[in-house]
């Protein structure tokens, strides 16, 4: 026992001179290297959305700095549309103007929203939020989120809100955060109905034209239900790198096997059709929409009108419409004439299922988001491509879409109840890392 | 006794059983976690997002409504004032009275000023009679029997004119440019025939947003006519319809 205790001892000691003597190595030889001042930068995700010809509204910056930016430009903006009339058009694009690249790029209707347009109180209770004119309108009890970077809070819509309100009465509460001016107010429980959607109808307070009556001259016009949102047609035409896909609208669902929208035309021709000369081709002012092959493409200037076919499929931004051989029957100037698409035109007059109110429905944040995977060809998307828009300045970047609205006129029908009105509605485009 | 107990405990075969038994509950919990994660969890799983709204679009619908005046009388709108509904105004001024009463070859006429007052171009613009009736002439003492609606009846034309009344062209009954006759039995044609929206007698394409308009309207007795026409008055309503 006394040797064995000798033994521990000896080895206790052997150990705390270990420990206070040697601390390195005890090779003879040693090396050592070093490789300091390691770091890790993040990537970015961010996006710009440029309407037609104006300024890129950026993700950055923007005033939530939740990079996400509920106030670019209004998507479209059309007046004095009339049933069966070609309305028009515009282009958005979408570009990626970070170091990432997105997965996914997803389109949907946003709910009814705004943003503060004051500061709300931490002390007390918040009964009403100001804001920027509400679009979409809101049910009684709905709820009311805000969002400010990671500051979030709920409150309950306290009555109806209507569309373009300034204000949200809501059940009181104490906020959590002293909310800004910009803050996103978003109403989680909207598109549920034409009745409770992003989309709403307001009675018109501007002429279409100087002295003419308006929208509030009139006793015949109703906002209830928002009927217009319900009548007319939305299409999404992506033009990406000279391809085509319908990504809403008559020929998105089922997909057209050329990508195109049903979206009518109204050009000028650029080159005159002489009385009696062989016609084979039409010279236009780049299309505002899609032609089939097939179609009755319709010249007229004043009482004088022909119809011609078309003869091959012809899309958005072409100048030239191929149609069958025929005798022009009249001079039709480049001045005074137009060019119209009456096939296309009578499609949509009877569609009652491409509208935006069914957009908003069929299509918000809880229901139907569109992922809209790149363009393989006219018609097809790569599901399995891993990027759906490249980093800024590599690959396809940028994604162009062109946006159409139509105000159809199904026949026999008066509408007489959608006069003077206006439609206001958004569009919420997303990308994921 | 008791230490070596407690060795035994964590260290021996029954605790390496109770080690072992509860590694295995952790991996079946962990593997049952991931299996529901799999099952219910479709969201995206991106760490890194970024979004926008185009929010504002909007799509403004234009009018089209109508202003009717009769001769230098109050302007009538197709859009509001007494009676009017849906963009119709059944009330009117008349363009005719009983108390102005006529003689056989001696015209009445009226003028009709009819202006686009919408901001929409009519496409179309139509007039129509949906009915002529006969009525004893107010304040007559003995009415003659007859039917100014009748054949042998009253005699009637649309003509258009310039903004100071100079004949541009007869809608009825001639349809043809520059002034209109009057012929017979054309009051009870026009009222047999052209009696509805749909078979109204087309004016061509209406006015332009803001534009107007002029009409003559020509009614008379003809100059043969009946002496059981005296003390008898043609009701009738003239509608103008403006197609966008």
């Amino acid at each position: 026992m006394d040797k064995l205790k000798t033994t521990l001892v000896l080895m206790i000691a052997a150990g705390a001179v270990a420990l206070f003597a040697g601390n390195g190595t005890w090779a003879s030889f040693s090396a050592e290297t070093t490789n300091a001042g390691g770091s890790v930068s993040s990537g970015t995700l961010t996006m710009s959305n440029t309407v037609n010809a104006g300024t890129a509204c950026l993700t950055i910056n923007a005033p939530a700095g939740v990079n996400n930016n509920p106030s670019c430009a209004a998507p479209i903006t059309l007046t004095n549309v009339a049933p069966g009339v070609f309305g028009g058009t515009s282009q958005i694009q979408v570009t990626n103007t970070g170091s990432l690249d997105a997965s996914k790029l997803t389109l949907w209707a946003p709910f009814p929203n705004a943003t503060l347009n004051g500061t709300l109180s931490t002390i007390g209770t918040t009964t009403s939020l100001p804001i920027t004119p509400l679009e979409g309108s809101i049910a009684n009890t709905n709820p009311i989120t805000l969002t400010y970077g990671a500051h979030t809070q709920t409150f309950a819509a306290n009555g109806a809100t209507a569309g373009g309100a300034t204000s949200i009465s809501v059940t009181g509460q104490t906020a959590n955060f002293a909310y800004p001016t910009g803050t996103i107010v978003s109403s989680t429980s909207g598109d549920t109905s034409s009745a409770n959607s992003d989309c709403y109808d307001a009675i018109g307070t501007v002429a279409g034209t100087a002295g003419a009556t308006k929208g509030t001259d009139l006793n015949f016009n109703t906002t209830s239900g928002n009927p217009m949102c319900a009548t007319l047609l939305l299409s999404i035409q992506e033009t990406t790198n000279g391809q085509y896909y319908c990504w809403v609208g008559k020929g998105s669902s089922p997909e057209s096997a050329t990508g195109q929208c049903a979206m009518p035309i109204s050009v000028g021709l650029t080159t005159q059709i002489t009385n009696l000369a062989t016609v084979t081709q039409l010279n236009v002012a780049p299309l505002n929409g899609n032609i089939a092959s097939g179609d009755s493409i319709v010249v007229r200037n004043g009482s004088a009108s022909q119809t011609f076919s078309a003869s091959s499929n012809v899309f958005f931004g072409a100048t030239t419409i191929p149609v069958t051989s025929v005798t022009a029957n009249a001079t039709y100037p480049t001045s005074t004439s137009s060019v119209t698409d009456s096939t296309t035109l009578g499609t949509l007059n009877s569609d009652n299922v491409d509208t935006i109110a069914n957009f908003n429905t069929l299509h918000n944040f809880n229901l139907g988001k569109i992922p809209m995977a790149p363009i393989s060809s006219n018609g097809n998307v790569d599901l399995l491509s891993p990027i759906a828009l490249s980093h800024f300045n590599t690959g396809t970047f940028t994604r162009t879409f062109q946006i159409g609205v139509y105000f159809p006129n199904p026949n026999g029908s008066t509408q007489n109840t959608m006069q003077g009105l206006v439609s206001n509605f958004g569009l919420t485009w997303h990308i994921d890392q | 006794m008791i230490g070596r107990t407690t060795y035994r405990a964590l260290t021996g075969p029954a605790g390496r059983r109770s080690s072992t038994w509860r590694l295995k509950k952790i991996l079946l919990s962990m593997m049952a976690i991931g299996g529901l994660s799999f099952v219910t969890a479709t969201g995206t799983f991106a760490l890194l997002t970024s979004q926008e709204a185009n929010r504002g679009g909007s799509i403004s619908s234009g009018t089209l409504t109508m202003n009717n005046t009769v001769n230098a009388g109050t302007t009538c709108f197709s859009y509001t004032g007494a009676g009017t509904s849906g963009n119709v105004n059944p009330a009117c001024l008349a363009l005719f009275s009983s108390a102005s009463q006529n003689y056989p070859g001696t015209p009445a006429t009226a003028t009709v000023t009819i202006k686009n007052s919408g901001s929409l171009p009519a496409s179309d613009l139509g007039l129509y009679m949906a009915s002529c009736t006969v009525a004893a002439t107010p304040g007559a003492p003995t009415p003659g029997g007859g039917d100014p609606c009748a054949v042998g009846g009253a005699q009637f034309y649309v003509l258009e004119t310039d903004s100071v009344g100079n004949p541009t062209y007869c809608w009825y009954p001639d349809d043809a440019a520059g002034a209109c006759s009057f012929i017979a039995d054309t009051l009870n044609t026009f009222a047999g025939n052209l009696n509805t929206i749909a078979n109204a007698l087309d004016l061509g394409a209406g006015p332009v947003a803001g534009a107007t308009r002029y009409f003559k309207i020509g009614m008379q007795l003809p100059t043969n006519a009946s002496n059981t026409l005296q003390g008898e008055e043609a009701l009738f309503a003239l509608t103008w319809h403006m197609t966008g």
